[in-house]
């Protein structure tokens, strides 16, 4: 049997990594690989947890429903960084400051 | 004629807004506009004197019905709710101790238009602020009315402020603003105590609070307990309000006299200003002074008068040597005359604080002699000054051999001034120092001593001024400015005959019939003296 | 003269018509041209002679005239104007008039050709229309008036030759000096107001009059109408002399007269030796029953001292005219001196032939100088011909001249047969009889006088000599015109005894001395024979000295050194010492006064605008950076934080994650750690 600290720690170094590639990288799709990385933490976790709920199984079940939340969102996030590429020619994250004021 | 002092006042005022609206290629006429105004003056005032009564029965000064002239119209009615109805009249008249000075203004304002004719610039402002000047000093002589007077007293400034100001020597915005904030230091706090006086008298006809200069000089229409009433004897700062009152109004009327030690603003205006302004300020601006002092300080406050009556005396002798020696020092023409200004003013005082009639009348006289005879020096000096723009005494030497006309009218200025008998200075010197020394047998208000500390004042006025008159005038010639000047010294003109000669003759017939001038103010002065010691 | 006989108004009329007609000559300074008006002020002064001797006439030895009228009123008091004639003012007019007459035709021919010469006209009407008024009025506050009114006419007729710095500078120190004096006739006036409330002689100093009828009660001075310390008395006293004293010049306000000779010759004989220096005593005439004991005492020695110190600075003089007048001061110390002994009679006989021996000497001396410049012009010479050092020998060339000045320096020194030794005789027996009575000090006196006079007899006798005798410098000099001879002739024979007295030896027969109430004195007979033998034959021993010394010139002479000479020459260093007491500390004083008027008194004006300047610059400073600033404050801070609070919004995703991140680990750590 794995113990349960294992499940975690992988999932706090995969989240840790998807943090950091969100927060330094300087190219949208990177960004957007970073935050898979942490949904994928956050399912591993849901994962891991679900052992405590056999019964009704309700870590495997919302597991299954964020990786379909996940693939949706990837694929809103592409077709705005798309967007974005076609408005700003670029889609560096750190280019596109139009929110300041 | 009922509103012949109005006329009086109000010409100049209207002639001044003729001015004002016409247009600039009228400029060289505008000096005839102010011309034909004091001429016109100068009669009113001559038929005004003709015609004054001098009977005891017109004596004025603190009954109302015995003023001549009387105008009173209600000017400002204002109900104030719980404080009462303000009372502000429209009030001239004039007595024995006013009308004189009428004749003086008009005598004075004619020479100093006629001494305008030096001016170069900008003839519109200057002859309407002429003008304006003329009104306000014509009214303040007449002005019964304390709210009145005030008005007049403070409209004064205005002009002369900008006709030093603006058409004066090099320090002139210094000499200017040091004049006005001099004399705006006395009558800030002179307001004061009209107010004060205004809450403490009451007129008895209406029971209104009255600006009413003659009502507040009866003890019965004050209010019991006001703050300067007779009987209630009310203190402000540890002293009577009554004595505090009469000595901010003394020191309010004496910076305009002016005595020492408050008399410096006057060399430096007198140097700085303008001739025409020279001789209004020392003709009549030093008279408006001594006569706030009769008219308004002794008056209204007689006993008070009578407690200071020793210093008052003291800064006048004071004034006499002090204003003497320093004339003596001068080097320059103007300052000299300024300054024997300041020593003949000090007659005025001490034959006021003698409290006889024979001080007071000296003092009367002595401010009309030294209105015209001041006149005549300082247009002595202006005709030198404009033509060779210089007044150092050390200048000029032997003046008479080129200028011989010139030189016989300053000996006769000269001369009078000193107090030379058969010129009008020396009635008034001798009638104010014989009333001081009389004062210590009548009253007692004055020791001797002051009287005869006084005389020595008429030594050293003809010290200085024999000592000018041989240093500038006699001897070879000599000049600082060599040929150009001699070219540019020409003996005197007929404008400035016509402007000399009537100066000359009023001292003249003063002095050989003073009379002329006692007779009129004779009954004023006895209530006066009534009033003040009696 | 009793078939003139006039009613008293018609002798009012008469005494105007004397002052009136000087004063129209005044009038004729308003002449253009250069032409000279000479004959119309002669015709005036003729006129005023004609009208002043008419009143003489009428009014010596019998009636007193008194006009007056109404001049104007103070308060409830009457102020008068009129005319006093009695004996002593109809004296002194027939004197004025007369002499001024004589001066009129003597300047004709002297004055004549001066550029100025209707000023002069116009200024000797005005001083003779003054010195009359000043004779004949009623009057204090009028004897006050004339009498400043003569000073004038004497500052203008001294500054006569203006261009000259020293007349101008003499005429103004005239007039200052008498200035003093006029300030104790002045507070003469004051006290006697204050005292009396009036100014009228007759009803002040008349037989009965207020000042004999005030009283002396415990030191106190009562009058009717008022009272005051006795001491004011005194002071009156005191008050009028100091008036007469400037004017008459005593010591020591007697410096300006030697100085008073730089007018012309004729102003000086009319008006410096003659009449207006008598005022002085004319004065003490006229206030007389004023002095007390005090006052009495200070005049004679005023006198006594005046006389010998002028003629000790005559003896040593060698200017003509400076000795002369120096010679008049000493002779008008006789005069106040004879006044302060009580002899009121003897003193103005003195007066009036002094007028005329004295007006003789300098008109005398005048036409000495007259000849000596037009010698000089004409020969175009330079010397100073004032100086009688430089004369002698004129003798023989003018004898008109030399007769008549030595018949008035006989009547000088006192010598017999002329007016001088009678009217000198009556002072000085006077004198003696008057210090019989005394101990002290006032023995002295008469000591003094019989001195006096014998300095006199020589150092006019020196001047005789110098002039007249010896060696003539001058060849082709000649006699001065008939018109300024024959007006010595005249004064000639009226320095004579024969004016004055019919008995050429004794005083006592004199007209003049009877028109006056004797001294008082108890008279001695034995000085009436003594006293004039030894004052003459000294005088006589004088003039002979003089002769030895300075006529025969034989080497026998004083020393011109050594202190005494020095001492006198400089006229006792008094006018160095005036100087140094008054002259410069009133300068002095009057510039620290100036000074402590610009830096004390006007400084501390200037310091209250310049410490308001201060206040308002401080106001300012205050209003700019503390309150102002305050607000200010506020704003800065609130844009500062804004502009912290502004980096936040970068608009890049990113950061906005970082911050994000950074607060809930930072909030995380917060709640989790504290």
């Amino acid at each position: 049997m794995i113990p349960l600290s294992h499940f975690m720690f992988i999932s706090a170094v995969l989240f840790c990594l998807g943090l950091y590639a969100v927060l330094t990288k300087r190219n949208a799709i990177q960004v957007l690989i970073g935050i898979e990385f942490m949904i994928n933490a956050a399912i591993l976790n849901f994962v891991a947890f679900g052992r405590f709920d056999k019964a009704t199984g309700g870590g495997q079940m919302f597991a299954l429903f964020t990786i379909v939340l996940a693939a949706a969102g990837v694929a809103v996030a592409l077709a705005i960084i798309l967007n974005v590429y076609k408005h700003f020619r670029t889609i560096n994250p750190a280019k596109i400051d139009s929110l300041k004021d | 004629m009922d509103y012949i002092l109005s006329i009086l006042i109000f010409l100049p005022l209207v002639a001044a807004l003729l001015i004002i609206v016409l247009g600039s290629s009228f400029r060289e006429r505008f000096k005839y506009i102010a011309l034909a105004v004091t001429v016109i003056q100068l009669f009113i005032s001559i038929a005004i004197y003709l015609d004054f009564s001098s009977s005891t029965a017109f004596a004025g000064i603190n009954k109302e019905s015995q003023f001549q002239l009387l105008e009173k119209i209600p000017w400002i009615r204002l109900d104030l709710g719980s404080i009462g109805k303000l009372e502000i009249d429209y009030f001239l008249g004039i007595d024995g101790l006013s009308m004189p000075f009428l004749v003086l203004s008009a005598l004075v304002m004619f020479v100093a238009t006629l001494a305008s004719w030096e001016i170069k610039t900008n003839h519109k402002a200057f002859f309407a602020l002429l003008l304006l000047l003329n009104t306000a000093v014509m009214g303040v002589f007449c002005a019964l009315d304390f709210f009145l007077f005030y008005v007049f007293y403070e409209l004064m400034l205005l002009p002369l402020y900008f006709l030093i100001g603006m058409w004066g020597g090099a320090r002139r915005e210094y000499a200017a603003i040091k004049f006005f904030l001099y004399t705006l230091f006395g009558s800030v706090f002179m307001l004061l105590v009209i107010i004060g006086l205004y809450f403490s008298v009451i007129n008895p006809a209406t029971g209104n609070h009255t600006f009413n200069m003659i009502l507040m000089m009866d003890p019965s229409n004050y209010i019991g307990n006001s703050i300067f009433s007779t009987v209630a004897n009310q203190e402000l700062f540890g002293i009577s309000a009554r004595l505090l009152a009469f000595i901010v109004l003394f020191i309010a009327f004496a910076i305009k006299v002016p005595v020492v030690p408050l008399h410096t603003w006057l060399p430096d205006a007198h140097v700085e200003a303008p001739t025409p302004v020279s001789i209004i300020l020392a003709g009549l601006l030093l008279k408006v002074g001594g006569y706030g002092i009769l008219r308004v300080c002794i008056s209204i406050f007689p006993e008070a008068a009578v407690q200071s009556a020793w210093w008052l005396g003291l800064i006048g002798v004071i004034s006499i040597l002090y204003g003497a020696l320093n004339a003596l020092a001068q080097t320059d023409l103007k300052r000299l005359i300024a300054y024997s200004s300041v020593s003949h003013m000090g007659f005025v005082l001490l034959g006021i604080a003698s409290g006889t009639v024979e001080g007071v009348s000296g003092a009367m006289l002595q401010m009309i002699s030294h209105g015209g005879l001041s006149a005549m020096l300082f247009f002595l000096v202006g005709m030198i000054y404009n033509r060779v723009h210089d007044r150092d005494i050390a200048s000029f030497r032997g003046l008479a051999l080129i200028m011989p006309q010139f030189t016989a009218f300053v000996v006769i200025a000269f001369f009078a001034s000193l107090g030379l008998p058969g010129f009008s200075a020396f009635m008034a010197e001798a009638f104010s120092l014989i009333g001081a020394f009389t004062s210590a047998e009548i009253n007692g208000l004055l020791p001797r001593w002051m009287a005869i500390g006084g005389a020595v004042g008429i030594l050293l006025s003809a010290a200085y001024f024999l000592w000018t008159l041989q240093r500038m005038f006699f001897g070879q010639t000599r000049l600082k400015g060599g040929d150009i000047w001699l070219s540019q010294l020409k003996d005197i003109n007929i404008r400035e005959k016509v402007a000399l000669v009537p100066l000359a003759v009023l001292a003249l017939a003063l002095g050989i019939f003073p009379s002329l001038a006692f007779s009129k103010m004779n009954a004023s002065i006895l209530a006066f003296i009534q009033l003040f010691s009696g | 003269m009793g078939v003139l006989s006039f009613s008293a108004g018609t002798l009012g009329a008469f005494s105007l018509i004397a002052l009136a007609f000087p004063f129209i000559s005044l009038f004729t300074i308003l002449w253009r041209s250069k032409d000279s008006l000479g004959h119309i002020a002669i015709f005036n002064a003729f006129i005023s002679f004609i009208a002043s001797f008419i009143v003489f006439c009428c009014v010596w030895n019998k009636e007193v005239i008194h006009l007056q009228t109404g001049w104007f009123t103070i308060g409830e008091n009457v102020f008068t104007a009129g005319i006093l004639l009695n004996n002593l003012s109809v004296l002194m007019m027939v004197l004025v008039s007369g002499i001024s007459l004589l001066v009129h035709v003597y300047s004709l021919m002297y004055m004549k050709g001066d550029p100025g010469i209707n000023k002069y006209w116009a200024y000797l009407g005005l001083f003779c229309f003054s010195m009359l008024g000043l004779v004949v009025s009623d009057s204090l506050l009028l004897i006050y008036i004339f009498w400043e009114l003569v000073g004038f006419s004497s500052y203008l007729l001294i500054g006569f030759w203006f261009t000259r710095d020293a007349a101008s500078q003499a005429a103004k120190k005239a007039f200052i000096i008498n200035r003093i004096g006029d300030i104790g006739l002045l507070t003469g006036l004051m006290i006697m107001y204050a005292q009396f409330r009036t100014f009228d002689v007759v009803k002040l100093f008349g037989p009965m009059g207020l000042v004999d009828s005030a009283s002396i009660i415990d030191g106190i001075w009562i009058s009717p109408v008022s009272q005051m310390p006795v001491v004011w008395l005194s002071v009156a006293g005191f008050a009028f002399f100091i008036g007469a004293m400037a004017k008459s010049a005593q010591f020591p306000l007697h410096t300006w007269l030697p100085d008073a000779m730089e007018g012309p010759t004729s102003v000086s004989s009319l008006i410096h030796a003659a009449t207006m220096v008598a005022a002085g005593v004319f004065l003490l005439g006229r206030v007389y029953p004023l002095f007390d004991s005090l006052v009495f005492n200070v005049i004679i020695i005023i006198g006594v001292l005046t006389a010998f110190l002028g003629a000790t600075i005559a003896l040593t003089q060698n200017d003509i005219k400076r000795i002369l007048a120096y010679s008049t001061i000493s002779q008008l110390g006789f005069m106040i001196a004879a006044m302060g002994i009580g002899a009121y009679g003897e003193s103005i006989f003195h007066l009036a032939t002094h007028a005329f021996f004295k007006c003789l000497l300098f008109l005398s001396a005048g036409a000495v100088i007259h000849q000596l410049h037009h010698y000089k012009e004409h020969h175009q010479l330079e010397f100073d011909h004032q100086d009688i050092r430089l004369m002698g020998g004129l003798g023989k060339k003018m004898p008109v001249t030399f007769i008549s000045m030595c018949v008035a320096a006989a009547a000088l020194a006192g010598l017999p047969l002329t007016g001088g030794y009678l009217s000198k005789d009556a002072v000085l027996i006077t004198s003696f009889e008057w210090a019989s009575g005394y101990h002290g000090f006032k023995k002295l006196v008469p000591y003094v006088l019989v001195l006096t006079s014998w300095l006199t007899a020589f150092y006019i006798a020196r001047l005789i000599f110098k002039v007249f005798f010896g060696k003539l410098r001058y060849e082709g000099i000649t006699e001065a015109s008939s018109s300024m001879s024959r007006v010595l002739i005249v004064l000639a024979i009226c320095s004579l005894f024969i004016l004055v007295s019919f008995n050429p030896l004794s005083y006592e027969g004199s007209w003049i001395l009877a028109g006056f109430t004797g001294s008082g004195v108890k008279p001695f007979e034995v000085f009436h024979s003594i006293v004039p033998i030894v004052v003459t034959i000294g005088s006589i021993l004088m003039v002979l000295i003089g002769f030895r010394i300075y006529a025969k010139r034989d080497g026998r002479t004083f020393r011109e050194k050594g202190f005494f000479y020095r001492f006198s020459n400089r006229a006792w260093y008094l006018n160095e010492a005036y100087n140094l007491m008054f002259v410069k500390p009133v300068e002095r004083i009057a510039h620290y006064s100036y000074r402590f008027d610009k830096l004390i008194v006007d400084g501390v004006v200037n310091l209250a605008g310049a410490g308001m300047g201060v206040l308002s610059r401080v106001a300012d400073w205050l209003d700019r950076y503390i309150v102002d600033g305050a607000v200010n404050g506020a704003a800065v801070l609130a844009r500062h934080t804004g502009n912290f609070a502004r980096q936040f919004q970068s608009g890049r995703l990113q950061h906005y994650l970082i911050t994000m991140l950074t607060l809930v680990v930072g909030f995380f750590i917060l709640t989790y750690f504290i």
